[in-house]
């Protein structure tokens, strides 16, 4: 009995002597966690790193510190980084990852980001934000009357892509993009405007990352709906001809708030082409109608002429698309799952197969209430 | 020789163990691989594995009633002579010790890329031996219990998963059979290094209360465990594009990744951590299973001497040694031809051999 103890307690000794090597504990004072990065080429294409570190401490009026520099890579740059702040720089609590419209001019750019998926212990829930200008004048914007930059920009993200106004990419997302080569990548775009962040809507880029075009509110709202994507609750405004506008004001306009979308996609291959049909069939509510109207008596031609309009945006849409040879729809996934054979032969250059193919909208919108007043 | 009584075990206990072994490790790196052989058609695959384990589920079964002895180990012996019933024994010993060896590095692996990169490997290693030790020293029916308590604290965690359906592209899995039924057939084989395992029913065996239910408690086993496949390789199919799935080493963590809760970042923290309880159910029972086999081969009067000198050799050997990421995956290989060998082969041949046996013992009687 007495030997067994003495065992035990040796070695217990033992892996107490040993064990006591977790070396992976970190003091929170120890730590610098930036909240954002950012990612930018300057005018000689040399690429830029931005990172913004909040700081905690009750005698700095200034809330965030701002470190900077040049580098080959991120992880490369960590070094540089470490030697702007006071602790080391964690990689574990990015809320937003900016890229700047410079580095978004040259393909495969995506590498870049690497280390983000690699090293196990970094976010990929980053909200990705294409800037159209570049990521210096973002991160050293600080305004006085706005929360930190990334918690700013992470809520205004979030928040309007419940509304289906942008998108909430994040790095994880995006990387699913670039590998489905039957979609090709979107995400959320600001700009500076007179000293202030605005969410422009969103970037559309080509399947090897670079940026072909942007969409603004409402088209972005569009899209969302061609991608089955958009939630109850987001808005639309026409201008409806042959009514009457007096100037200033443009009393032509309708708008309404869109319920839940049912949009159905048809796929078909005739002569050589893909053939995509997308009907979709909402209820809407009536928002606002600046002109004279009575909706008991005259919805169904309000109906007709706010489907035609819409039909029309979305072609519009789609037209603008297949030129700049973009598919955010993933439509190619549709071709992959009904049309395998001849889509398969196309895979490695999809975006071109798409720019070819007949795309017909049918939009069908019914009035469902018209609000308190007649 | 072994004392069947007092270590008895239920149907349940028989039912966790057999498919803790299958699905421990294995099934964090079988959606990829599974995407590697035959893309998102991989899936199908998982029935017909399913189909061709029942079968082998049903011959080892059948080699249980055959032998006449106790545990299979004295039939061998009484059959074959002695020495070959040593030498079988220490083949098993050599599987298990194989088995134990890959899902213990995989697991040490693991908690090292994710949890604690700057930690040393054989620290984790000692601190997982601790209670793997208490546990095998207890024999099958404190494996048994170990296994139910285990499979009821987590049978939560595939519900966490559901979680990744609202991005869910379900298009993704469409068209079946895409490239025709080929490249499926070559994904089956893929699925047999998740299955490894059913052979501890060998082992199991005399232990078990209801040897009448054996062979609906392996059906059972087996569904669960190709459940759990087909579930998460689901998941992992809509979640992640078609080229992308082979992308991510072990799928099943990555993608946990994903998950947002207001109230915890990084949910794959405790997450890991606690997967480390499925993990431990390769290699408990196939420690305590090994130093049961070696002490059957060194004559000794139970498993406590070989379970020690195992512990101990362990926790030195990977203080000078601990294999990398692709060794593990080299390991992984051996196993899955040398598991081939000994759980769909091996239980066919000794079947026949056992019929033959006792058909011409029979006429030799007479």
């Amino acid at each position: 009995m007495r030997r067994t103890k003495t065992c035990v307690c040796a070695i217990l000794a033992a892996v107490c002597l040993f064990a006591t090597a977790c070396s992976d504990q970190l003091y929170l004072e120890n730590a610098a966690t930036p909240l954002a990065l950012g990612m930018d080429l300057d005018k000689n294409d040399k690429f830029h790193f931005y990172g913004t570190v909040p700081v905690f401490s009750k005698n700095i009026r200034k809330k965030s510190q701002e470190i900077a520099g040049t580098a080959e890579s991120l992880r490369q740059s960590r070094s540089f980084q470490d030697a702007q702040t006071a602790g080391t720089i964690q990689g574990r609590n990015y809320q937003v990852i900016l890229l700047g419209r410079r580095l978004l001019q040259h393909d495969d750019w995506f590498a870049m980001l690497d280390v983000l998926f690699r090293d196990a212990r970094n976010t990929i829930t980053d909200r990705m934000i294409a800037v159209d200008g570049s990521v210096t004048d973002v991160i050293y914007l600080n305004p006085p009357d706005q929360p930190l930059l990334p918690i700013l920009l992470r809520g205004m993200v979030d928040t309007k892509t419940k509304r289906s106004e942008t998108y909430s990419t994040t790095a994880q997302e995006l990387h699913r993009q670039f590998f489905d080569k039957g979609v090709t990548p979107y995400i959320a775009e600001i700009k500076i405007v007179n000293k202030q962040v605005q969410l422009k809507g969103s970037a559309l880029l080509d399947a090897k990352g670079k940026y072909a075009m942007s969409l603004n509110a409402q088209e972005t709202i569009l899209l969302n709906l061609l991608q089955k994507q958009a939630d109850p609750g987001y808005s639309l405004s026409f201008h409806i001809p042959d009514k009457p506008i007096k100037p200033p004001f443009e009393t032509d306009m309708f708008s309404f708030t869109g319920g839940k979308p049912k949009t159905k996609i048809k796929t078909g291959y005739e002569n050589g082409k893909f053939k995509f049909d997308i009907h979709i069939k909402t209820k809407i509510g009536l928002s606002e109608h600046l002109f004279p109207f009575n909706v008991a008596q005259d919805a169904k031609s309000l109906e007709k002429q706010a489907s035609a309009l819409m039909e029309k945006q979305i072609e519009e849409l789609i037209q603008k698309m297949q030129r700049h040879k973009v598919d955010p729809i993933g439509l190619g996934v549709y071709a992959r799952a009904k049309k395998y054979k001849q889509y398969i032969k196309v895979e490695e250059d999809w975006p071109e197969a798409f720019s070819h193919a007949e795309v017909n909208v049918k939009v069908k919108l019914s009035i469902s209430a018209m609000g308190p007043v007649k | 020789m072994i004392n069947t009584e007092k270590n008895s075990i239920t149907s349940m206990q028989f039912i966790f163990i057999i498919s803790g072994i299958q699905i421990s490790v294995a099934v964090l790196s079988l959606p990829r691989k599974l995407a590697e052989a035959a893309g998102t058609d991989g899936l199908l695959a998982l029935p017909l594995g399913y189909l061709l384990n029942l079968l082998c589920g049903y011959i080892i079964i059948m080699v249980m009633r055959k032998s006449s002895e106790k545990t299979l180990f004295d039939t061998v012996s009484k059959t074959m002579g002695t020495w070959v019933g040593k030498g079988f024994a220490l083949l098993m010993a050599f599987y298990f010790l194989h088995l134990m060896y890959d899902g213990l590095v995989r697991a040490i692996l693991i908690v090292k890329t994710w949890l604690m990169p700057n930690t040393q490997g054989y620290v984790l290693l000692i601190l997982l031996l601790f209670p793997a030790y208490k546990i095998a020293l207890g024999g099958p029916r404190i494996l048994g219990r170990y296994a139910e308590l285990v499979a009821v604290i987590s049978c939560w965690l595939p519900f966490v998963y559901l979680f990744t359906l609202k991005y869910a592209h379900w298009l993704n899995l469409l068209p079946l059979f895409k490239d025709g039924f080929l490249p499926v057939l070559t994904a089956v084989k893929a699925t047999i290094y998740p299955s490894l395992g059913i052979i501890a029913v060998f082992i199991f065996y005399p232990y078990l209360q209801k040897k009448e239910k054996a062979v609906s408690s392996l059906i059972i086993s087996n569904s669960i465990t190709m459940f759990v496949y087909i579930f998460i390789t689901t998941i992992c199919f809509v979640y992640y594009s078609p080229h992308e799935s082979t992308v991510y080493n072990d799928p099943i963590i990555s993608i946990l990744k994903t998950i947002e809760f207001r109230f915890i970042e990084r949910i794959e923290i405790p997450f890991i951590s606690f997967y480390l309880f499925v993990f431990s159910l390769v290699w408990i029972p196939c420690m305590y299973i090994a130093s049961f086999c070696m002490s059957l081969v060194f004559g000794l009067s139970d498993h406590r001497l070989p379970l020690r000198v195992l512990v101990i050799v362990l926790a030195i050997g990977t203080f000078f040694y601990l294999p990398t990421y692709n060794q593990s995956d080299k390991i992984e290989l051996w196993l899955a031809r040398f598991g081939f060998g000994m759980e769909y082969i091996l239980p066919g041949l000794l079947l026949i051999y056992l019929t033959l046996y006792k058909r011409l013992h029979r006429r030799a009687e007479s």
